[in-house]
């Protein structure tokens, strides 16, 4: 076990599904090639199927603690990168032409089912769930691995692929049951969120809790009483893990969402939230029903002019308090290093607009440039 | 199983070269790995009941030209396209010491692999010191060529003779031990899971 452990805990209440997390991740990591179709980082409507499609039924973790067989999503379960006709639709110069996916053959994408949710009017109902790997406590991708390619480290948790160690073989994708672990036709290695550890190692959280405009994501170490994470999972038991029975212990925690009343026939409002409890129960356990107490009774002291401590956290005025010893700016901690010789030159000025593409590894390392 | 000392090993470098038919082929018997001696308890848990390692046996030939070692094996399991796993083959021979074959070598006793694998034209040279634990080998120029007739793969894969370091020797006039392992890749199989002949067998080389 690790010594310290970084999480995350997400906010429901506040996810608008802008998926700005996504891109800050996929701009920052998956730029190499091979990695078109990785999003580390998802998010999907509930209910609803996920990425990669249908993953609560592809198995792995634990059950009783023994390992359980699981299934290798494929890329079409994640969602392809599409290729669409934007030339000749712009510059054609037919008149008929209309934009296509794939010429039209595309499979379905990573958020397939976007803002379709559950329910009948006028109770219809969704929310997002964003996803990263939950960087958990007992990983049933590293315990797959053959050979010992997959680490906890154990200064704060974070597992990662040793991708000099991996030879390709998928146990692991087979393994974690959040089937948060790609795999890279071009370099044959497998890939996945690496909370970010180089910014971590800085002092720098992660860049989808930075960029979040919904300030929706707290990071902190799980056992850190004067950070948000200890605050919200230990004190206030407010932020519950996604499927705990995987058994794989995940880091990644969720308040719950509120939501309004139910309408009955009559279009009166009842007791019941619109989105069925026993919905949240399956994906966050039996604690869903004393957190979502919680949250109201907090929020009705709010509402009455009391200090609420759990709602001051929520809501997060100040929101470099989100990230408990992770908040310095990228740019200051970037100063603190020496820049290489190589780079100390200014840069030759670009001669055309650069166009969208996957590095390859060599070019990524130094900063997409040939 | 002997080694034939030819004059010129270069044409036979194409498995299909009528040459290979005055070479004696020796059957080797393979068998699955056993599932208690895979490494984790996921691939022991996910394997169990499922069939694998079906190759039962491998037909084998081997020549020299006093500078070229050549080796020709032939079996039943050429696979599907499109599938995730590559179909493969690799040869194992001790470094030095006494390395269990089955156990993929120890740290005193190095097993030198040779691996082919179907979607891929170059060999790979590997070394191993125990199960899970192999890592880039020694550089030597190898070559492979293969082709698969109906559900037969054939397979040619050769490299100079001699040794040094952590390259298994080949010497003419002398013996040796020599390993297999094939591995379906439309059964999924990869690591681990795969067929492989049981011990060592005793590899001569003409002189
Ligand atoms: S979420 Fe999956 S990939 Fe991430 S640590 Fe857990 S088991 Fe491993
Ligand atoms: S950036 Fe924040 S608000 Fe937007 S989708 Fe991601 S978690 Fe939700």
């Amino acid at each position: 076990m690790s010594k310290r452990q970084v999480a995350m805990v997400m906010d429901l209440n506040k996810c608008i599904g802008c998926q700005t997390c996504t891109v800050a991740c996929k701009t920052l990591w998956t730029r190499r090639e091979g990695m078109e179709h990785m999003l580390w980082n998802t998010v999907n409507t509930q209910p609803g199927a996920g990425t990669p499609h249908g993953f609560e039924s592809m198995g792995g973790g634990f059950r009783d603690g023994v390992a359980q067989p699981g299934q290798r999503p494929s890329v079409e379960d994640f969602g392809k990168a599409w290729n669409f006709n934007h030339e000749e639709v712009f510059f054609g110069g037919k008149g008929e032409i209309s934009l296509a996916a794939d010429g039209g053959k595309h499979g379905k994408g990573p958020n397939w089912d976007e803002d379709q949710g559950g329910g009948e009017f006028p109770n219809s109902h969704y929310f997002y769930l964003p996803r990263i790997c939950n960087h958990c406590t007992h990983p049933a991708c590293l315990e797959a691995c053959p050979r010992k390619a997959i680490s906890k480290r154990e200064d704060n948790g974070i597992v990662l692929i040793d991708e000099d160690r991996c030879k390709g073989y998928r146990f692991c994708q087979e393994a974690c049951p959040y089937k948060k672990i790609y795999y890279n036709e071009v370099e044959e290695v497998s890939q996945k969120c690496i909370f970010c550890f180089p910014r971590i190692d800085e002092g720098v959280t992660t860049a989808c809790s930075r960029q979040c405009p919904g300030r929706v994501r707290f990071v902190g170490y799980l056992d850190d009483p004067e950070g948000p994470i200890w605050k919200f999972v230990t004190k206030h038991k407010v932020a519950l893990p996604l499927h705990a029975e995987y058994g794989t212990q995940p880091n990644v925690f969720y308040v719950p969402p509120l939501s309004p009343p139910k309408i009955d026939d009559e279009g009166n409002p009842t007791d019941e939230p619109r989105i069925p409890t026993e919905y949240l129960v399956s994906l966050f356990g039996n604690g869903v029903h004393d957190a979502l107490k919680t949250l109201e009774r907090e929020r009705e002291r709010n509402k009455r002019g009391e200090k609420s401590e759990l709602m001051d956290l929520l809501i997060a005025r100040k929101w470099l308090d989100m990230f408990g010893p992770f908040q310095k700016h990228p740019r200051d901690a970037a100063r603190n290093r020496p820049i290489p010789q190589n780079q100390q030159k200014p840069r030759a000025p670009q001669q055309q607009v650069s166009e969208i593409r996957f590095y390859t590894k060599e070019e990524f390392k130094k900063g997409g440039r040939a | 199983m002997r080694t034939q000392r030819v004059k010129n090993v270069a044409p036979l470098l194409d498995p299909a070269d009528p040459g290979w038919r005055t070479v004696p082929v020796e059957q080797v018997s393979m068998m699955p790995t056993p599932l208690a001696m895979q490494p984790t308890p996921y691939i022991r848990n996910s394997w169990e009941g499922r069939e694998y390692g079906r190759v039962t046996d491998l037909a084998v030939a081997s020549v020299h030209d006093g500078r070229q070692w050549a080796l020709r094996a032939s079996w039943r399991g050429v696979s599907p396209a499109g599938k995730d796993f590559p179909d493969a083959l690799a040869i194992a021979l001790p470094v030095r010491g006494k390395p269990v074959l089955a156990l993929m070598g120890a740290a005193d006793a190095p097993i030198h692999f040779l691996r082919w694998q179907a979607n891929k034209s170059v060999v790979a040279s590997q070394i191993a010191m125990g199960i899970g634990s192999s890592a880039r080998g020694p550089a030597i120029t190898c070559s492979a060529q293969a082709r698969a007739e109906g559900d037969r793969w054939q397979v040619v894969i050769a490299r100079p003779l001699g040794g040094a370091g952590d390259l298994a020797p080949l010497v003419a006039g002398r013996k040796t031990g020599i390993g297999f392992a094939v591995w379906m890749g439309g059964n999924d199989e990869r690591g681990g899971i795969k067929a492989f002949s049981i011990d060592w067998a005793e590899l001569a080389l003409d002189a």
